[in-house]
């Protein structure tokens, strides 16, 4: 049982500069968090503070109720993967996974059989006598990864640690990660730049940007259901869409028009615009909710500026008004430069942002995941 | 071969050999020690560590000579340090410290301190950079896990640091083993015999012995090779799958 609560969390430098500004986050018991953001975003600062190795401005960290703002590491009874996995260069894997256990001054043959329990866990108990100058990159990450599991900590801080990791291997470890989650049960924050990384294994994600929580959400609901332009465009690859559009009314219905295309709102849509009064706002529409239609269906007509096959789908690029607007549809049929396609957007997954508070403006609490579209893709 | 006969049956020879020892006991021990602490509260990183770096380089760019020359007029009877614990009224007239007049063993220990003063920055400096070279997170690593600063200190960044303490170490050896030049600035030849200076008194002062000095220099380069082949053995130069 472990509940990380962070209260204002604050980190600022000199003055002026805030590494991390009213951090609010309540971790549960055995949950996956992960932190996600640009690099300089304040993420790994952040868990710096609840690790203890980086002094807090402001706020509080508590665990289990506990406030643990000013303790020092040791006494914290958490455990850290680096970015650099860290390991002792000069002790052996055993020593290195061992150390930590004989500073909680565990009995010899106790810490043995810990030792040989999480080298089986984590598959490097064949390389047990090594140095690490004897293993490859992946392995180190493995020790590293034992040596926090070892101390049974109340929580797992993970720093990047899939980072320095070839980009086959490093999609493998997050298997594993989350497998080894699975059985440890640890409550876990991973920090990461990578949103995918942070989609595939995260019970929640927390959105950072410039020192400040974003959005904090199920990897669905930062998807799907993105706070704000910049979680929008964050989260997915290829980004979301943003295109800028002028609302008008006609004939009591709510329109959205841009020069190339216009769209009309159905009232689920038009609802939460009823108090926005704005002549503009920003259209957010994801690549895989537009779709390649028959003209007569169409919402907009383009010329296809280029295509990325990727295999199991491809990517068709065009342009309106100097924006790359991308398009994820099937494999086939496949489209070519130059080629006019016809694209209807998916109405019910519009998204609609606040012109100046880049807000997002029509949240759908109900993701609709067991509805007719969601079932037909089973 | 004569030459060498007469070396070891004179006396002034294992005295050499014996402050020779002495000196490079002593000196290294107390510089590594003080420059491993002072490399560690400049590594901290605090207002003023530039400024004290710069400060405790300036010794290391004196040349021996001008520092024999200014400690031996500082402890002269009548020299500087003595006029300046006067003016500051720690002594009376009458009162002045002989500094100079001490036993061999006194005189050795006062060379020891001139000698840590100017070499203790080029210690320092090997072994700043060793520190700095230090992955940061290697460091926090150990107090995530349990360690307090002592045992970080003795059991992660001193091991991991092991390539820069020999080169310090075993650079300080060598250099201190062929001291002569400060302590014949300060008590003149003969004073305080050490090997090299009796290279230099056979060669320069006694005229017709230069043979003599051969002989002595050549017993000189085979002791620091000793110690440069055991530097080379220890840190791994030999071993090329090392690394």
């Amino acid at each position: 049982m472990a509940e990380l609560e962070l209260i204002g969390l604050s980190k600022r430098y000199g003055k002026k500069v805030w590494g991390a500004r009213d951090i609010n986050l309540k971790v549960n018991d055995k949950e996956f968090i992960v932190f996600l953001g640009p690099s300089g975003c304040g993420k790994t600062t952040t868990l710096r503070m609840i690790a203890g190795l980086e002094e807090v401005t402001e706020g509080k960290v508590l665990l289990d109720g506990k406030d643990i703002t000013y303790l020092p590491p040791r006494f914290r009874d958490v455990s850290m993967v680096f970015q650099s996995y860290a390991v002792w260069p000069h002790m052996t894997v055993y020593d290195n996974i061992a150390f930590p256990l004989r500073m909680k001054k565990i009995p010899k043959d106790e810490i043995d059989k810990i030792v040989r329990e999480v080298t089986k866990l984590v598959n490097i108990h064949e390389y047990i006598e090594r140095y690490p100058r004897q293993l490859s990159g992946g392995q180190r990450q493995r020790v590293a990864l034992a040596r926090a599991i070892a101390v049974k900590p109340k929580i797992f801080l993970m720093d990047e640690p899939l980072s320095n990791l070839d980009a086959k291997l490093r999609v493998r470890m997050r298997t594993e990660l989350k497998a080894i989650h699975h059985k440890t049960e640890a409550t876990t924050i991973f920090v990461t730049h990578d949103q995918s990384e942070a989609m595939s294994m995260a019970d929640r994600i927390v959105v950072m940007r410039a020192g400040r929580i974003e959005q904090i959400g199920t990897p669905d609901e930062v998807y799907h259901n993105s706070a704000n332009v910049f979680v929008a465009g964050f989260i997915g690859t290829p980004p979301t869409n943003f295109l800028t559009v002028e609302l008008k009314r006609e004939k009591g219905k709510l329109l959205l028009v841009h020069p190339h295309f216009k769209i009309e709102l159905s009232n689920e849509l038009a609802l939460p615009l009823n108090g926005y009064n704005k002549d503009k706002l920003i259209l957010g529409v994801r690549p895989e909710n537009m779709k390649i239609v028959k003209k007569d269906d169409a919402t907009l007509s383009e010329e296809v500026l280029v295509v990325e096959p990727q295999g199991s789908h491809q990517i068709i690029a065009i342009e309106i008004e100097g924006k790359i607007i991308k398009i994820v549809a099937p494999s086939f049929p496949r489209y070519s430069s130059g080629e006019t396609i016809h694209i209807s957007f998916d109405l019910k997954r519009l998204m609609l942002f606040d012109i100046e508070t880049e807000k997002r403006l029509n949240p759908f609490k109900d993701l609709g995941l067991d509805s007719e579209d969601f079932k037909k893709q089973e | 071969m004569g030459y060498y006969k007469y070396i070891f049956r004179d006396p002034h020879f294992i005295e050499a050999i014996i402050n020779t020892g002495i000196f490079v006991a002593i000196s290294v021990t107390l510089e590594f020690i003080i420059a491993f602490a002072l490399a560690l509260l400049i590594n901290k990183k605090f207002k003023g560590a530039g400024a004290l770096l710069s400060l405790a380089l300036i010794p290391m760019a004196l040349p021996p000579v001008a520092v024999g020359a200014m400690w031996s007029s500082a402890f002269a009877q009548n020299g500087w340090l003595n006029s300046l614990l006067y003016r500051l009224g720690l002594i009376t007239a009458d009162g002045k410290i002989p500094f100079l007049a001490g036993t061999e063993m006194q005189s050795l220990m006062l060379i020891i301190l001139i000698d840590a003063w100017q070499v203790i920055p080029f210690m320092m400096v090997i072994l700043l950079a060793g520190l700095q070279n230090l992955p940061k997170e290697s460091i926090e690593a150990g107090y995530i896990f349990g360690a307090d600063k002592f045992t970080v200190l003795r059991k992660i960044t001193m091991p991991m640091m092991k390539p820069s303490i020999q080169t310090a170490l075993i650079l300080r050896i060598i250099a201190a083993l062929q001291v002569w030049l400060i302590i014949v600035m300060i008590y003149g030849y003969r004073r305080i015999p050490v090997l090299v200076e009796e290279v230099v008194y056979y060669n320069e002062i006694v005229l017709g012995f230069y043979r003599v000095a051969l002989a002595y220099s050549v017993i000189v380069s085979i002791i620091v090779s000793i110690v440069a082949i055991i530097y080379l053995k220890v840190s791994g130069a030999f071993e090329s799958s090392e690394g």
